[in-house]
């Protein structure tokens, strides 16, 4: 947990950051993008299901992000700041998708869970089988009830049960009242419990 | 003021304090079942943290260095494009059209002028001619002309005779 003193020279080093960017310095936004890439990642990865999909949309955030960053005026943090454009373009995608191929994330769109053996994230003690098995299948619950959810509803539920941002900030990243994220919250976690019961009360 | 989605949430969320807080608790008719749905809340807040949080990304290095090539690449396309955009309207706009609103007026005045000045009658001819006074005697002289040609730039008076007769020699002492 980092005390108030590192918060603050962290929100320091990242305001410094954002106006190198703002005056074309691209290694500070890698910086600001190592520091968040994982977050924004998983995040839009929990509201697609697909790890391809979630690449592309995290790349064209950044993207946008790296365009629009000369209107950063500093009064949200960074991270808010970003989400919103993540919350936009995954939303705005989401919605497209639906237009074109309807509901099909449930099909061959989902992308079982893998685990890279090269990646630097892998378990120390690997998962038995049957206990792999396990976990997909659960994460395919999840997964398949948060695609019951519409992409407003997937992202204010994300956003408060994974990252534990706080309703203003939910309320900025989407452009919405914070009653809009409370009226939200309520019936996106009336949902889950209805369709995930079984499965969080036995695990 | 509060809906009832929102109070709840908020109570959940342990977001409830105080006045707020006790009012609410005392409208719920059943606060045994609203406590055990509160419980469960939580615990599929806990469920889905637990299982969601922890996707990670695979090649971070290359996913910042395919980020890093585009921005160049956009960055570039930009810097391309930039007089390409900037260029083009300045002349193709304002500038331009004020030139050729500025020419085509021009040819008009000097094509004016030129067809004008042509077609413009003369006032006045350079060479006046009159013919002052004609005054043969048929019988003498049948196709007898006589004609004066004045021209007054010049101050000149030009007397021209055509068809007359020889005069008889004692013509003028007569």
């Amino acid at each position: 947990m980092q005390t108030e003193a590192t918060l603050a020279q962290s929100d320091v080093s990242e305001l410094d950051l954002v106006k190198r960017c703002q005056d074309g310095d691209t290694e500070a936004f890698d910086e600001l993008v190592t520091r968040y890439r994982t977050r924004v990642f998983g995040m839009i990865y929990n509201m697609v299901h697909s790890e391809q999909d979630a690449w592309d949309l995290a790349q064209e955030s950044f993207l946008k992000a790296w365009k629009s960053i000369g209107r950063f005026r500093g009064q949200s943090s960074f991270y808010t700041w970003i989400y919103r454009i993540v919350m936009n373009v995954t939303i705005d995608w989401l919605r497209k998708k639906k237009i074109k191929g309807g509901e099909a994330e449930f099909d061959d769109a989902i992308q079982p869970r893998e685990i890279d053996p090269a990646s630097k994230t892998v378990p120390k003690t690997e998962a038995l089988p049957h206990q792999a098995m396990e976990r997909d299948e659960i994460r395919e619950r999840i997964d398949k009830a948060i695609g019951q959810l519409s992409p407003e509803h997937r992202a204010v539920i994300l956003m408060k049960e994974i990252d534990d941002m706080q309703y203003h900030e939910i309320a900025e990243a989407l452009g919405c009242s914070i009653g809009t994220v409370m009226s939200r919250l309520f019936y996106a976690r009336k949902k889950l419990q209805n369709l995930l019961r079984d499965v969080y009360e036995n695990v | 003021m509060k809906t009832f989605e929102e109070k709840w949430t908020a109570w959940l969320d342990d977001q409830l304090s105080g006045r707020e807080l006790s009012e609410f608790e005392a409208s719920l008719p059943d606060k045994a079942a609203a406590q055990a749905e509160k419980a469960e809340a939580k615990k599929l807040g806990q469920f889905l943290k637990r299982e969601l949080s922890a996707y990670p990304l695979k090649n971070e290095e290359f996913f910042s260095h395919q980020l890093h090539e585009r921005i160049v690449q956009e960055s570039g396309e930009q810097r391309r494009d930039r007089p390409r955009r900037g260029g083009t309207p300045s002349w193709w706009t304002i500038p331009r059209l004020l030139w050729a609103g500025m020419g085509s007026l021009a040819v008009f005045l000097i094509f004016t002028v030129l067809v004008m000045h042509q077609e413009r009658p003369a006032e006045e001819s350079q060479y006046l001619t009159q013919i002052l006074n004609a005054r043969v005697d048929p019988v003498v002289s049948p196709n007898g002309t006589v004609s004066i040609f004045e021209v007054k730039q010049d101050r000149a008076t030009v007397l021209w005779t055509e068809g007359l007769q020889s005069l008889p020699a004692d013509y003028a002492a007569k």
